[in-house]
């Protein structure tokens, strides 16, 4: 008992941190912002009321689940390539992932734009092979937009794959082997749910991380890729705090939402991959 | 699973690897451009805006200060998160899933948010302009990631070593380094390499807070508003040139020691 | 006991900072960072340190209105000068974040003009955001001249760009459809009158590639021809000519913002920010060293006789580019940007 005990006083400095830097300016911050001439349930019908509003909620949550499943989708198999090298190959290959964070995302923006644009890369490689005649849109698209910040993105969710894969016990597979289950057997029932809680973590980090982006989507996206994070910096640049307290919240509460969706969805899928039945 | 991965497997990778460095492939050669405007590819090259770099103090000393903030908060972050993991998921906390939504909550409040928070209670108390200051809000924002990451790892992790250590009479703090922390490794790191890069690309507390101790991305910030100076690029392309001969230099070490082991273990 | 909590809180907030204290002689000043304010300090700054004694410590900031707040909130100033846009001025005098300048100590000599010399603030610099146009991209024969022009998708095909949010579109929109700059606001002071802004607007809204968010991104654009015609601010465009990239400003409809500095309500060392504004008025050669390096020209008189034609053609006040263009209404933009830009976001999305 009492060693359980010490141990759960160890969340106490973190706690105390998380407590004097980050809750109590927040909520004094909310509690000021809310306290003005305009009662808070007015932001809210203000935020509810205008469809343009609303429509940035949805753009900014599609664009986050769709980058989410973009990251996972490329960024799974490559985590699982470099863990599949042997050992003293993988830093190596795991540092050629980290390479491009060096850039900061405003420089690898502008990069993008010269591969991008008019007469960017893209487009001067068309033009001359003679696939197309007039230089394609690809600027200020939301394709642009999904493909920048997956590759913004990626070796955060590279990282967490494969950081889960690598605490996975091999015993476990070697079993499944010896008791004679086919290599891609063993790797959907055995590994593929054990390595999937790093993949959901990645998930969750890419879609948290998306959910407050805005640099990218307002430098190289169309004229209707604006997201939340977009529009409380205009509240704060403006310094209507009472409204940019308002989105935030609503901000706060989708993401909230959908990392419970996230957890739920992941246990069930987990569970009837492990649970399936011997072929 | 050190099975060999298959040939498309591998081609993948590279493709994949050929997209992630597409950036690095257009700035290095921009860096070397001699133009007022970043325009690809260059029509001359020189050292020019290298020149400017080295000579510009403000461009050295911002780039300095990043990294040591960077460094320092990826630290305190990973020491105050790998305590919290070992707590949630070893100490049968109670209100667990409460204080799991705490600790994620800087990734979800919007940053501008948490930055005129900060820079409300940094000016209350006199302390804006403090590099420290930005340092304890990076490791906050680090946070969510250090937890999420080490408390997964501690939950695959049998415990029952740990407690066979201690039964065996090792101390707890001697018990969790002698069993748990070896297989805690990797996310340990993968955690303080999270950490390290939201630090070392944060811009918007360091607008607010930072005063005239400007960060990199706040540099770069704010020449963008009026004008895109080409010196970004031998920045970017010095990091990344210095990371690849560090890590070049520690892998011809490590090559190196491994064949001395094993010629001494031939003799 | 809470109060015990807070106690606690706040020593443990204060051991960590190591209260920096400053010398009784330096004024902070809030800008805008970057290459500007490199150059204040070698034009302004450091000669008026050798000359008073005084330092200097300059900040980069954005949000300025909010940090003011900020500021007032909790009551202490922490900057003594702060540079701030037309429509951020109006905002602060309106939220009481400024205190009146003493003129007999800025301006003994009473010289400047007096559309520079306001209650609050120095309108020190000026710039323009103006139609800028790539020439070699433009039909033979054709010459782009007006907003007019700009909305002639047909006569001038190709990819344009505008700024994203209200503020100088919708004035471009009423000059596109035939209003006089001497009864733009008088137009957007009524209801019908935005209406009619943003039916013009609809008409561009296609052949709009981009709607820029950072003064560097028209630059980049037409550097790099994604667009041909774009409004921009008037900084680098001279200098893209420079650079071999053949862009030109249009003067002609261009909209003129004066900006300020002024001193937060609070502020420790006024009277030095005051010695400070004095000294950046005292000397027109000054003046135009600085405009030379970066052309955001102040209103101090005579600037003109120590440039050459040339480079006085890429001033936006040089007088026969004020002559053609107008001045955007702070008092307007002040009131209504919030709302107005809140109808534009809702418009983009249609």
């Amino acid at each position: 008992m009492s060693r359980s005990l010490s141990t759960r006083a160890l969340v106490l400095p973190g706690l105390a941190f998380l407590l004097v830097v980050f809750v109590v300016p927040v909520l004094f911050m909310l509690k000021v912002s809310f306290t003005g001439e305009t009662a808070a349930g007015d932001y809210f019908s203000r935020f509810f009321g205008s469809g343009a509003y609303f429509s940035v909620l949805i753009t900014t949550l599609r664009v986050s689940v769709v980058v989410s499943f973009l990251t996972l989708l490329v960024g799974y198999p490559i985590s699982y390539f470099i863990y599949s090298r042997p050992e003293r190959q993988r830093p190596v290959l795991l540092f050629l992932v980290l390479v491009p964070m060096w850039m900061s995302v405003l420089v690898r923006t502008y990069a993008w734009m010269v591969v991008l644009g008019r007469q960017g890369m893209v487009n001067s490689l068309l033009l001359d092979l003679g696939i197309t005649a007039t230089p394609l849109k690809l600027m200020y698209t939301t394709g642009a937009v999904y493909l920048v910040m997956v590759q913004v993105l990626l070796p955060f969710m590279i990282v967490a794959c494969f950081s889960g894969m690598s605490e996975i016990d091999h015993t476990f597979v070697r079993a499944a082997r010896i008791l004679g289950a086919s290599p891609g057997y063993a790797f959907r029932r055995i590994f593929l749910p054990l390595s999937l809680d790093g993949a959901v973590n990645g998930f969750v980090l890419v879609f948290m991380l998306s959910m407050g982006f805005f640099i990218v989507p307002a430098l190289i996206g169309g004229p209707k890729d604006t997201m939340m994070a977009n529009l409380i910096e205009i509240q704060v640049e403006q310094a209507d705090w009472g409204f940019a307290a308002a989105l935030s919240v609503v901000l706060l509460v989708a993401t909230i939402a959908i990392m419970f969706l996230i957890r739920a969805a992941s246990r069930r899928f987990t569970f009837s991959l492990a649970e399936g039945t011997r072929p | 699973m050190t099975r060999r991965p298959g040939i498309f497997l591998t081609a993948y990778f590279w493709i994949v690897i050929a997209y992630l460095l597409m950036p690095v492939l257009i700035i290095v050669p921009l860096s070397f451009g001699r133009q007022e405007f970043m325009h690809f590819p260059p029509r001359s090259f020189g050292l020019r805006w290298y020149v400017e770099y080295f000579s510009s103090t403000p461009w050295l000393e911002s780039t300095f200060r990043s990294l040591r903030i960077a460094l320092s908060s990826c630290l305190l972050s990973t020491f105050l998160g790998c305590l919290g993991s070992i707590a949630l998921e070893r100490g049968h906390m109670p209100w667990r899933g409460f204080l799991s939504g705490m600790f994620a909550s800087p990734a979800i409040v919007p940053q501008i948010v948490f930055a005129l928070a900060l820079f409300i209670a940094a000016v209350a108390l006199g302390m804006t302009g403090e590099e420290l200051l930005l340092i304890v809000a990076h490791s906050v924002l680090g946070l969510p990631f250090t937890i999420l990451i080490i408390s997964s790892a501690l939950r695959q992790i049998d415990p029952t070593l740990e407690r066979a250590a201690r039964i065996m009479g090792a101390g707890p703090v001697r018990g969790f380094f002698a069993a748990t922390f070896p297989s805690l490794t990797p996310s340990i790191v993968s955690a303080a390499i999270f950490v390290f890069f939201i630090s070392f690309d944060e811009l918007i507390v360091a607008l607010f807070v930072m005063g005239d101790k400007q960060t990199l991305p706040v540099r770069i910030w704010t020449d963008l508003r009026f004008e895109l100076s080409p010196v970004i690029a031998p920045i970017s392309t010095l990091m990344v040139a210095f990371t690849v001969i560090a890590m070049g230099i520690a892998e011809f070490l490590r090559r190196k020691a491994v064949q001395q082991k094993s010629q001494m273990g031939k003799s | 006991m809470r109060r015990i909590w807070a106690a606690l809180l706040l020593g443990g907030l204060m051991s960590l900072s190591t209260a920096s204290v400053w010398a009784a002689e330096t004024i902070i000043i809030s800008g805008s960072g970057g290459s500007l304010t490199d150059v204040q300090k070698s034009v302004y700054q450091e000669p008026f340190t050798r000359k008073t004694g005084i330092q200097i410590q300059n900040i980069a900031t954005t949000n300025r209105i909010s940090a003011l707040k900020a500021m007032k909130l909790t009551g202490k100033a922490l900057w003594d000068l702060t540079e701030l846009s037309g429509p951020e001025y109006q905002q602060a005098i309106e939220g009481h974040y400024l205190q009146p300048l003493d003129w007999k100590v800025i301006d003994p000599e009473n010289k400047m003009p007096k559309m520079a010399k306001r209650e609050y603030g120095l309108a020190v610099a000026s710039y323009s955001t103006i139609l800028a146009v790539r020439t070699d991209k433009l039909p033979k024969g054709k010459e782009m001249k007006s907003w007019k022009d700009f909305w002639d998708v047909k006569d001038f095909p190709g990819p344009r760009a505008l700024q994203k949010g209200a503020l100088d579109n919708l004035e471009f929109a009423l000059l596109a459809d035939g209003v006089s700059k001497d009864k733009i606001y008088d137009v957007l002071r009524t209801d019908e009158g935005v209406d009619r802004a943003f039916k013009k607007l609809d008409e561009i809204k296609p052949y709009i590639t981009t709607w820029w968010t950072a003064g560097a991104q028209p630059v980049q654009m037409l550097a790099n021809g994604d667009v041909y015609y774009t409004s921009a601010w008037n900084g680098r465009i001279t200098k893209l000519a420079a650079d071999g990239v053949p862009a030109r400003i249009i003067w002609n409809e261009g909209s003129l913002k004066p900006s300020f500095n002024s001193i937060p309500v609070g502020a420790k060392h006024p009277k030095e920010a005051e010695q400070y504004l004095a000294f950046t008025i005292s000397d027109a050669k000054m003046n135009a060293d600085f405009a030379k390096q970066m052309p955001y020209p102040g209103f101090v008189p005579k600037l003109y006789d120590y440039m050459s034609k040339e480079q006085a053609e890429s001033m936006p006040t040089y007088p026969p580019n004020v002559a053609v263009q107008f001045e955007s209404d702070n008092s307007y933009w002040a009131k209504w940007r919030a709302k107005l830009d809140e109808r534009f976001q809702a418009w983009l999305l249609q």
